[in-house]
């Protein structure tokens, strides 16, 4: 560490922002209607998790490592599931992510296979992936 | 995997002697790439960047046990490339402490070819 980020260290203000205590998740909702195999699914799962944890904010994040990072797998019926469900995410205020496939394998390009919600408390998540059923 | 393109990829190693469903797996494979993301981005950075803008690139493998798994994460760590490997919390499925998947990278593919080149891939 260089001298100055050092002093920055000592003297910056803590970071304001603040996250309600409690139990913190990420859902992953699958598109089904698409019929990938288990490895793409994977894959795509990992590209989800990847996106939201990239796009969540440093207070979220570090609430949602100390519940574990747990992470569910939920089945979409379709494109049209999906967008729908990021869309109430969002205007609950939580945060939400997309993933588009490049299509090299299996499905054709541009396919809408993933819609990650959160980092959030397990009671919002409820609200919106709460009669999804498990992957 | 093409030999022309030399992009940087992710590469996730399941295990084959393990039946998990498909969303544990997938879960799994989410603990991996988040874990290797992460560490990456701090280490390696630019070519964390690379791999970003080359579509984040993910690759899901398979090997057929557990010996082989920590054979092939030793040689990664030997190789200087970032690895992650995930014990799972056991609350479903498998009992606790259950060595479920490992990531490598992201690292250029040729490097990655020479590891993982014998696996097959997830059906």
């Amino acid at each position: 560490m260089g001298i100055r980020s050092f002093i920055h260290r000592l003297t910056a203000p803590p970071i304001k922002e603040h996250v309600p205590a409690g139990n913190y998740k990420l859902a992953i909702v699958v598109n089904n209607a698409l019929k990938m195999k288990k490895g793409k699914i994977a894959a795509q799962v990992g590209h989800g998790a990847v996106s939201a944890t990239l796009a969540s904010s440093p207070a979220l994040l570090d609430a949602w490592f100390s519940s574990g990072q747990a992470k569910i797998c939920l089945k979409g019926d379709g494109d049209e599931h999906l967008l729908q469900l990021k869309k109430k995410a969002e205007q609950s205020g939580l945060p939400a992510v997309k993933i588009r496939d490049a299509g090299r394998t299996q499905i054709p390009a541009g396919s809408l296979t993933i819609v990650a919600i959160g980092p959030a408390l397990k009671e919002d998540l409820e609200t919106i992936t709460g009669d999804l059923k498990l992957l | 995997m093409s030999a022309t393109d030399d992009g940087p990829t992710m590469v996730l190693v399941t295990r084959a002697d393990l039946t998990l469903s498909t969303g544990k797996l997938a879960a799994q494979c989410a603990h991996a790439a988040v874990d290797c993301a992460l560490v990456a981005k701090r280490s390696a950075s630019r070519l964390f960047e690379r791999w970003k803008a080359g579509g984040a690139r993910k690759i899901v493998l398979q090997c057929d046990t557990l010996e082989e798994m920590k054979r092939l994460y030793g040689a990664a760590q030997k190789a200087n490339l970032v690895t992650s490997m995930i014990k799972d919390a056991g609350h479903t499925e498998i009992p606790s402490g259950t060595i479920t998947v490992i990531g490598i990278g992201p690292s250029p593919r040729r490097s990655m070819e020479a590891l993982t080149g014998e696996l097959k891939l997830v059906r």
